[in-house]
């Protein structure tokens, strides 16, 4: 048999044994096969001209993926060198040179690796359609399944992983060729005789650690700049200090307790789980602060789409919109231009009040985060007005009874305002609270919009004598505003400013609902594309470290299991045993990163302005869905390790 | 206490069956210390495993204080392993991740024995063994003889009323094994402990009080030690050997 077939044969059965593995670094190739295909693919370019920025960024992001799932196929290819050392070593004692064995080792691997990429490709094209899809849904277009493989990304995905394949095999080539047969054969007594060394000094480095992990976790609590990061160090010192320490502190910890050690199955648990740990502490903290990196991206990632949808769902109610300084009105140049570019099918032009006092805003601002910009008075609306805008943007009819107001304001002021709800004064009038609406309807300008935050809607009849603060006019186009017609608009707009004689005077307020909604897509892509590519490649390639840890251990488990039914533990036990082992093998790198990564996720959900991140894309809704996310897909690999553990190790 | 009645034992399918045990029947009293023998495929370890219920009979019975093991429904089955026998294999099978107390310790958690008597009882059986020094140290750090009687105090630190032993000796020097023998035969001669023990080798055989010899799956003979030294006693098996031929290499 020739050394190529050996190495072909091994390839198959190192698939075999390390399946999860393997399809890990399949779905690495799918994964960078697919956001590669997202640069190159010319249909998406035309989408947006935002979409250079788009490539730079998934270039940045696959630069930091390629480390990670370099990392992940170098310790990979480590483990196993480690694990089949015996074998390597054999192969040296029936005459073979080291350099040949580490051809064989290099090319078993390199089939490996050859053969996930050419999977990978193939997967790559599926889950790019999907990300065409999610693209061209976030652009509104319709999407078209078209069969197509870009030679180009699959040219950069091949570099990655070569960059990827060759950094880990030419480190575990060098480690053969400078290896004696001894080193070989007994490579796994060697890693087995540093498992559990004791120490006073390891002791004391985990009681300290669990403190520095304490006070980190209530210093991240406590919020703001510097005690996050003070926090954050505390509880990465933590992270290593805990898992480098964590074999010999919890012995430790029993040896004082011996009624608890031999406490229900506690003693096989803990004792299984410190040899395992033991022997990769170091991995495990890094494993840890991975999947703090991960949490973070998910977070950010939910953040950012939630951040980026909210303003554009306030920003775009109309399909188009322009406000302008009382002075002057809503100028003619904008007027003429529409009503020679842009097909219109109703639009309004409408004034904007000043209200007597700033009551409300005054109230809003003791009790919820509210910016009142250039605003210092409440503002008001014309019933009529208000009627007829709400049927531009669509909305139901409402009704003003006689003697009444209503408010229209965002989301998250109606609580507090119709707690309030005070008597308001207009033209003489003294009005009462009528009800209170909050569909979107761009409340968040600076200066021109329909009142910040919210607006009162009074009775005709008691605006006379009133100060109009600005003018408003809205549209509905026919068809959806071109991007050339708004940034004429803009154009004008630029233009009018110029000639304006007042320097202090706001800018007009322009807005389109396509511009905003294309803008909103190609921020949400830029944002959330790359940071989520990072989260799964983060959790993927920690996920199957572990579990590869795992379920390498299934035959010494098995030897473990078969032993303990000798001596009579009855199959229930071992399942308990077995399953409690397991979940805190698979707890423990996780439970940091939450203490870690909920409050840092809290603190910057909560950073935006007000009102914009509501219901789904809350903070808390954002932590929560972030940690679920999370679990899910961790959840996976947990699955598939314990079902295959559980069908591998425990006798029948 | 332990009565073996026309145990048979086949393996294979319909068209090609092995007869492992053909009609094995013998009784052990309580206190005594029986060597099994034979050479490689004559039965023992099956022999062994029927017994200790990690194999299952094909027809016969083994009746063990007057209970019919194969009748146990198999949740009893764990309970009656752990609380009635204790195990010694060749191989030690001291699980590596555990310290030798707690290896020893280990039985008696099983038994859901309470958690403050298991180090005493652990430091007592250790005492007698004369293994309480490596208490604290794992397995790899013990040598092979201190391996097999830490795995001996696992088989009886429970109480357990009888103690198999599968080739105890087969992975020790000479030296180490005559330590474990001499273990052994204290723990069946000062504390009672009832021995069966499988081994292919006479000078381990030659410390029982009885030896039963397989072949073919049939218990062949049966030598009693009675008051003759040991050195007499292990001749006589040598000489039993001789006549059952094969395997001699495999004796000595």
């Amino acid at each position: 048999m020739t050394l190529s077939k050996i190495s072909m044969r091994n390839a198959k059965r190192q698939t075999a044994d390390y399946l999860i593995y393997f399809v890990t670094v399949i779905m690495a190739a799918a994964l960078l096969y697919a956001f590669n295909g997202l640069i190159f693919s010319g249909e998406v370019r035309e989408l947006s001209g935002h979409f250079d920025k788009l490539s730079l960024l998934i270039v940045l992001a696959s630069v930091v993926v390629v480390c990670i799932f370099g990392w992940l196929v170098s310790y990979a290819t480590n483990f196993m060198l480690t694990r089949r050392s015996r074998e390597l070593g054999l192969y040296i004692l029936i005459g073979l040179e080291n350099e040949q064995v580490a051809r064989l080792f290099f090319v078993e691997n390199l089939v490996v690796g050859g053969a996930a990429f050419g999977f990978g490709l193939l997967l790559g094209n599926l889950l790019f359609q999907i990300l065409r899809a999610v693209v061209m849904a976030l652009f509104g277009q319709v999407y078209h399944f078209e069969f197509s493989f870009s030679l180009k990304a699959a040219a950069l995905t091949m570099v990655y992983f070569a960059l990827i394949y060759l950094h880990a095999l030419r480190k575990s080539r060098k480690k053969i060729r400078t290896m004696k047969i001894y080193d070989l054969i007994y490579f796994e007594r060697q890693n087995e005789g540093a498992v559990i060394s004791k120490g006073t000094r390891r002791r004391w480095v985990f009681a300290a650690s669990i403190v520095l992990g304490i006070v980190g976790t209530l210093l991240l609590m406590k919020g703001g700049i510097y005690y996050g990061i003070l926090g954050a160090g505390l509880v990465i010192a933590f992270l290593y200090g805990f898992f480098l320490s964590f074999a010999s502190g919890v012995p430790a910890f029993f040896e004082k307790r011996p009624a608890r050690k031999y406490r229900g199955q506690n003693l096989l648990v803990f004792r299984t789980l410190t040899a395992k740990l033991g022997t990769m502490g170091i991995v495990m903290a890094t494993i840890s602060l991975l999947f703090t990196a991960m949490l973070i991206s998910e977070g950010m990632g939910l953040f950012f789409s939630g951040l980026f949808y909210g303003r554009a769902a306030e920003d775009s109610v109309f399909d188009l919109y322009i406000g302008s300084a009382a002075e002057g009105g809503v100028s003619e140049e904008y007027l003429n231009y529409i009503e020679e570019n842009i097909p219109v099918e109703d639009s309004l032009i409408y004034p904007i009040y000043q209200g007597e006092s700033s009551q409300i805003m005054d109230y809003v601002k003791d009790r919820v985060d509210y910016f009142n910009f250039n605003y210092d008075r409440d503002t008001m609306i014309g019933y009529r007005d208000y009627a007829t805008l709400r049927e531009i943007a669509g909305y139901k009819e409402v009704e003003l009874l006689p003697g009444q107001y209503l408010i229209h304001c965002r989301a998250y002021l109606k609580e507090i305002i119709k707690d309030y709800a005070p008597l308001v004064t207009a033209g003489g009038q003294t009005l009462n609270f009528g009800g209170i609406y909050t569909e979107h309807f761009y409340q968040d300008d600076w200066g021109v919009g329909n009142g910040k935050g919210f607006l009162i809607v009074v009775p005709d009849e008691a605006l006379y004598g009133c100060t109009v603060r600005h003018w408003g006019y809205v549209a509905k186009t026919i068809q959806p505003v071109e991007e050339e017609s708004y940034e004429t608009l803009i154009e004008t707009r630029s233009q009018l400013f110029l000639k304006r004689e007042r320097v202090d005077e706001n800018y007009d307020s322009v807005r389109s609902r396509a511009h905003e909604e294309s803008e909103n897509a190609s921020f949400i892509a830029m944002t959330v594309f790359p940071l989520y590519f990072l989260a799964l490649a983060l959790l993927m390639t920690t996920a199957t470290i572990l579990t590869i840890q795992q379920l390498s251990e299934a035959k010494h488990y098995r030897q473990q299991f078969l032993l303990l039914r000798k001596l009579g533990m009855d199959g229930r036990e071992m399942k308990r045993a077995l399953l409690k082992q397991f979940a805190l093998y698979y707890l423990m790198p996780a439970v940091p990163p939450i203490l870690i990564g909920v409050p840092i996720i809290r603190d910057l959900a909560s950073g935006t302005e007000p009102g914009v991140l509501i219901g789904w894309s809350s903070p808390a809704a954002i932590v929560g869905i972030s940690v679920v996310l999370f679990f899910l897909v961790y959840a996976v690999y947990i699955a598939v390790a314990y079902l295959s553990l559980k069908r591998d190790v425990l006798p029948e | 206490m332990l009565k073996v009645k026309n145990v048979e034992k086949y393996y294979g399918s319909k068209n090609n069956v092995t007869k492992a045990l053909d009609r094995v029947s013998f009784d052990v009293a309580d206190g005594e210390f029986i060597a099994i023998m034979g050479a490689s495929g004559s039965g023992k370890t099956t022999l062994l495993n029927c017994i200790s219920t990690i194999d299952t009979v094909s027809a016969g019975e083994i009746m063990l204080d007057g209970k019919n093991i194969a009748e146990l429904p198999t949740g009893e089955l764990a309970k009656f392993r752990r609380e009635q026998l204790g195990f010694v294999f060749q191989d030690f099978n001291l699980l590596d991740t555990l310290t030798i107390e707690e290896n020893i310790g280990l039985a008696l958690t099983l038994n859901h024995e309470g958690a403050d008597t298991v180090k005493e009882q652990v430091e007592e059986v250790a005492g007698k063994l004369g293994i309480a020094e490596i208490l604290g140290k794992f397995p790899y750090q013990v040598s092979g003889g201190q391996k097999q009687r830490a795995a001996c105090a696992r088989a009886m630190v429970a109480g357990q009323s009888l103690l198999l032993a599968d080739e105890p000796t087969g992975a020790l020097d000479s030296r180490a094994s005559k330590n474990l023998l001499e273990i052994m035969e204290q723990m069946n001669r000062a504390m009672g402990a009832t021995i069966l023990m499988v081994t292919h080798d006479a000078y381990s055989a030659s410390y029982a009080g009885r030896v039963l010899f397989l072949k073919d799956g049939r218990i062949f003979n049966e030598l009693f030690r009675g008051e003759r030294t040991r050195n007499i006693f292990y001749h006589e098996i040598l000489d039993v050997l001789a006549v059952l031929g094969g395997d001699i290499s495999d004796v000595i």
